[in-house]
């Protein structure tokens, strides 16, 4: 399949592990990777805050670039996945579409609302299929358990985002089933990881991402992974923060949602990042039992 | 024609503070029909096996809002919540207390956290007593007005999202959903003459600690949807005062952010939020993540078309008025 590559803000900066670890795996499953250079921030909620319209703007332009490609568009960050969508539910409305269209027209940029938006988790739950992941299994990731961590903007709020349950989501455990490795069901799942308001109050923000650690620890997992760079500074670059307000040493391993399914595709550490995240995936990696065959 | 029952095995939270050393779960297991609410289910628990267990709850038609509680970690109402679904998923049903506030007996929770917050916000229509509302006449409202408050009245105080809160759970300055969803509605309210000082006095009180995690409004279970509302509210306050909370700096950094090259300049992000002095409480944690991802000291690439951008922020930023 080909589609649209929209890689976000932190995975072309700080997150680059994210990037390289996606394109390892489209390039294993055959999703070709269309870029477009053009393709500007979202506004990653904060741009929402401060003035509502302007952000469904630049993300119609967003939109309308993959549309007029004829291309899907394909996120790897919650964050990104919720704003575009969220534009794309905006523009539904008349009214907002009028003043939307009042400054990108003159532009000569159309937004039609053709175009789907859709999250590498999804892309490879439902259009690639878990029956094709599996058969690019090389290395089942047996033995390591691993805490999904949906976080927010991938299921919330449900009527817009409306891809499954958002109380009660199964795709990502479906995934790290799919690669061998075996889901950690916990409460903390579908929490938040404090990231929005890491600026804002850091000891909060800490806090609470501390206690999705703690929880996902709890019920025994040995790793989290999550489908979100932000997710991910949040639970992996500030863990030291959130092991100092839960007053607990955490040492989690926290993966990128691709990285866990390039491990499984025979991907080394290397390729993959893994030595760029603040927590060591060592002990992780370690659970893997080596195959029976092997 | 009669459905077929299923076996619902509960565990329910027991818990006297006081008398119980730790509070501990209690299973009791029904045959019911998988469309039985849970609430239904509790009641015959207490009818016919424990007379003691300890619950809240009046209408059995969501409409008083009292039965929430949490049911397999989900804060609900128990009267609208069906064991078959709950059964199928976890095989079993939960329920405890609803969280964020003290534990009175089992079920039943201590709500003035709840209502404190709510009776901070002043929830009542302050008028200008120079111009008293006429007397014997109705004031109009056109239904242009009427459509920017018309979830928020849908509130049954039922504590669903206070108790589903993670910034309530970690932050006692964070006022809770539900009463930013009520301010909301007085801020909007055309005869409400304290708008302003409203929006000034919950910048500082809690608004920006709001997460946008949206998990009030999946509890939510009259669709008030507070995490829009107050999404609303953060724009209503900076448009009111500008930038002056971190959460208003960041949020208009953020914005003035992508100008600059259409993606996000990282650094530049947390010099408009914090200042200089703000930066430098954060060398520590900065050297330790730059160490390992080099890249967040790089001033990104500027985007193709990046004048496309800019034009659409001279045509809406500020955003022009809307026709009333």
């Amino acid at each position: 399949m080909r589609i649209a590559y929209y890689p976000g803000c932190v995975a072309q900066e700080s997150g680059k592990e994210l990037d390289m670890a996606t394109r390892w795996v489209c390039r294993a499953l055959g999703i070709e990777l269309v870029e477009f250079p053009n393709f500007s921030c979202c506004g990653s909620g904060f741009v929402d805050e401060a003035n509502e319209v302007l952000n469904i703007a630049i993300n119609a332009r967003n939109l309308a670039i993959a549309e007029k490609a004829g291309l899907d568009i394909l996120t790897i960050c919650s964050t990104c996945q919720g704003m575009l969508t969220l534009a794309k539910v905006r523009m539904q409305d008349p009214k907002v579409k009028a003043r939307v269209d009042g400054a990108l027209k003159p532009l000569g940029i159309e937004y039609k609302g053709t175009v789907q938006v859709k999250h590498l988790l999804r892309v490879l739950t439902q259009d690639i299929g878990l029956p094709a992941v599996k058969a690019k299994v090389r290395r089942p990731l047996q033995g390591m358990k691993v805490g999904a961590f949906y976080g927010c903007h991938l299921l919330r709020p449900a009527d817009e985002m409306g891809s499954e349950s958002a109380e009660e989501p199964h795709s990502f455990e479906d995934l790290l089933t799919a690669v061998g490795a075996t889901p950690v069901d916990y409460r903390g799942r579908v929490m938040c990881c404090g990231f929005p308001i890491q600026f804002v109050k850091p000891s909060t923000a800490s806090a609470i991402a501390g206690r999705q650690i703690l929880d996902a620890k709890a019920h025994g997992a040995d790793a989290m992974a999550t489908p979100c760079p932000l997710c991910h500074l949040s639970l992996d670059a500030y863990q030291n923060k959130a092991a100092k307000e839960v007053h607990a040493p955490l040492d989690m391993p926290v993966f990128h949602l691709p990285q866990v399914v390039g491990l499984a595709f025979g991907a080394s550490p290397e390729e993959l990042g893994l030595s760029r995240h603040l927590v060591p995936t060592d002990a992780a990696l370690a659970k893997v039992r080596s195959p029976a065959s092997a | 024609m009669p459905t077929d029952t299923i076996s619902a095995p509960f565990d329910i939270y027991r818990y006297r503070p006081g008398k119980d050393a730790a509070p501990r779960y209690q299973r009791f297991t029904l045959e019911l029909t998988p469309h039985t609410p849970v609430l239904t289910a509790l009641l015959k628990i207490r009818a016919e096996i424990d007379p003691s267990l300890g619950l809240r709850y009046s209408c059995r038609s969501a409409i008083c809002g009292s039965c929430a509680m949490q049911i397999n970690s989900k804060s609900r109402l128990a009267c609208e919540t069906h064991i078959g679904p709950e059964v199928e998923r976890h095989g079993r049903i939960v329920v405890e207390p609803m969280r964020n506030q003290p534990v009175l007996r089992d079920l039943v929770v201590d709500q003035s956290p709840f209502w404190r917050e709510y009776d901070k916000i002043e929830p009542h229509l302050k008028l200008d007593p120079r111009h008293p509302m006429p007397e014997g006449k109705a004031t109009s409202m056109s239904p242009a007005q009427v459509d920017r408050f018309k979830e928020t009245p849908r509130c049954i105080a039922c504590a669903a999202c206070y108790s589903a809160c993670p910034a309530v759970e970690a932050d006692p300055a964070f006022p809770g959903p539900m009463a930013l969803a009520k301010l909301y509605r007085f801020v909007v309210d055309p005869r409400d003459t304290a708008t302003q000082d409203r929006l000034v006095r919950i910048q500082p009180n809690g608004l920006w600690l709001c997460l946008r995690c949206h998990l009030c409004t999946e509890a939510c279970p009259k669709d008030v949807r507070p995490s829009e509302r107050i999404r609303d509210l953060k724009e209503m306050a900076i448009a009111a005062q500008g930038g002056t909370e971190l959460g208003s700096r960041h949020a208009i950094g953020f914005k003035e952010n992508l100008k600059g090259g259409g993606l996000l300049n990282e650094m530049k992000l947390v010099r408009a939020t914090s200042g200089l002095a703000g930066m430098a409480g954060q060398v520590g944690q900065g050297i330790r993540v730059w160490r390992k991802k080099p890249e967040i000291m790089k001033r990104p690439r500027t985007i193709e078309g990046m004048d496309e951008v800019e034009k659409i922020y001279a045509a809406l930023d500020p955003p022009p008025k809307e026709e009333p």
